[in-house]
């Protein structure tokens, strides 16, 4: 429970953090380049996540979605 | 294979979609009107005895009718052919059986819709897959907004599946060392007496925040939570549970929890112009596996069209509470590998290296121009992969597996109308 209270205060904490951030709009060119995009090629990414997770047992931070065994 | 009234229904409704989409009926907004990508992966483990090869096509088509609207419908099929070992045994016995060949082939069809308002965003993604031994439905929610003048994003997920695999048809109150595997595919989701179709749900929850600290530099942190429920083994896979060599169907808990905490920076560097990515991933399930990611990212523009990504992965997880690599021992029933067996590699201590890159070339026209006399925008990309895993505990009656390389490629074509 104490583990849980701590997380959820360093998460609050940090996206409080966020606010102090001041990148005006005129200075976001750089970040709206594709290269600067977490999503990647969304295709691409996916195809991959696929492969992964029929190759290891973790997953996550990707995208959400479902369908398909990957019994073999 | 027989197509039920659901696919049917759905493949009408995605193909009404995509036919809109690439016809331009529907309304020109703004410069875009849509997006269609094409893509084939293509994914190759070479070995000896149980090789496995699998392509995946896949298209994809987005419109944006009226600004504030996005429909998108997408179709992709894994074309597997392949080899596998049927029955797992331990170093303690001394035969290996003949690799069985395989193939399938699953389709997957996804629709959705998404409207933006100001700084928020909602989608609704809906997909259908089958294939002759499993069927998905899957309904994804999402909702994002913008906050501190864009600085900030928070984006929640949820994802719900309703599964459905093959298996043979042994009664519930059956004990799992008497339960026998599937030896094939034919005469799944039929009413033939030896078949049974069992329920998997999927519960997926997701927050992500994205974060620009400067001009050039920005964070994401991804909280994942999983649910899965039912049967979670290989229908086709059975394990030597007992000294004399009985065999019996792979036994996995009916739940599993998992979470998984991804942190990633993006750096862009202004005199080189390239980007330099860093991420790290922590995984821990209920099955008592931990998992560590680290990812390296580097791509650079060559010139203004072309780019080019390298990148690297290393990836190490434990053991599932009940995994062996020999059931034989006797066991406790009550234990963990007393009552449950597992002839899953991916639940045996791992370790993986993955190296490889991507060439993508972008072209768009000058605005009111266009690509090619058609498009506002074409890219092409072009990527591979190389693939390797170290298998700590895991063996074929005591023989390390050769098929531990695999290699991925990828070829896309994407263009803007």
């Amino acid at each position: 429970m104490t583990g849980t209270v701590r997380l959820f205060s360093l998460l609050a904490l940090c996206l409080a953090s966020g606010a102090c951030a001041t990148v005006r709009p005129e200075q976001r060119a750089v970040l709206a380049d594709p290269t600067m995009r977490f999503e990647g090629e969304p295709g691409e990414d996916a195809a991959m996540e696929h492969v992964l997770e029929n190759r290891e047992s973790s997953f996550g931070g990707g995208s959400v979605r479902g369908g398909g065994c990957g019994c073999n | 294979m027989q197509l039920t009234g659901v696919f049917r229904s759905v493949a009408r409704g995605l193909g009404a979609v995509l036919a809109l989409a690439i016809l331009g009926v529907t309304r020109p907004a703004g410069a875009q009107v849509a997006q269609v990508d094409v893509r084939d992966t293509v994914f190759y483990e070479p070995s000896k005895s149980s090789h496995l090869f699998v392509m995946t096509p896949a298209v994809t088509v987005a419109a944006q009718p009226v600004e504030w609207l996005d429909v998108h419908a997408g179709y992709e099929a894994d074309i597997v052919t392949g080899a596998t070992e049927p029955i797992k045994r331990g170093p303690l016995a001394d035969v290996v059986t003949a690799a069985t060949k395989f193939s399938d082939t699953r389709h997957q069809f996804r629709g959705g819709a998404g409207v933006v308002r100001r700084d928020a965003h909602l989608n609704v993604d809906y997909s259908y897959g089958t294939e002759s031994d499993y069927h998905s439905q899957g309904i994804s929610v999402t909702a994002g907004s913008n906050f501190f003048q864009n600085n900030t994003q928070i984006e929640l997920q949820y994802a719900r599946g309703f599964d459905h695999v093959c298996t043979t048809n042994y009664e519930p109150a059956t004990a799992p060392s008497g339960r026998t595997r599937l030896d094939s595919s034919a005469r799944c989701f039929s009413k033939s007496p030896d078949r049974a179709s069992r329920a998997i749900d999927l519960d997926t929850f997701q927050v992500a925040w994205t974060q620009a600290w400067t001009p050039v530099f920005a964070t994401q942190m991804v909280l994942t939570g999983g649910l899965q429920h039912g049967f979670l083994g290989n229908p086709y896979r059975s394990v030597v549970i007992a000294p004399a060599g009985q065999d019996a169907l792979e036994n996995h808990p009916e739940n599993r929890a998992r979470g998984a905490l991804s942190l990633k920076a993006k750096y862009f560097i202004k005199p080189i112009t390239a980007a330099a990515t860093a991420g790290m991933r922590f995984y821990r399930d209920t099955w008592d596996i931990l998992g560590e990611t680290v990812e390296l990212e580097f791509e650079k523009y060559l010139t203004q069209s072309l780019r080019v990504l390298a990148r690297g992965r290393y990836y190490h997880q434990t053991e599932a509470l009940f995994w062996s690599d020999d059931y034989t021992g006797g066991e406790p029933a009550n234990g963990p590998r007393g009552q449950y067996w597992s002839g899953d590699r991916e639940l045996s201590p791992l370790s993986s290296f993955m190296v490889g890159g991507r060439v993508l070339w972008g072209l768009h026209g000058a605005p009111g121009a266009r690509v090619l006399g058609v498009m506002l925008r074409l890219q092409v990309t072009a990527g591979f992969d190389v693939l390797k895993t170290n298998l700590k505990d895991f063996t074929w009656a005591g023989q390390a597996p050769d098929d531990t390389m695999a290699m991925v490629g990828s070829l896309g074509i994407r263009g803007e109308f």
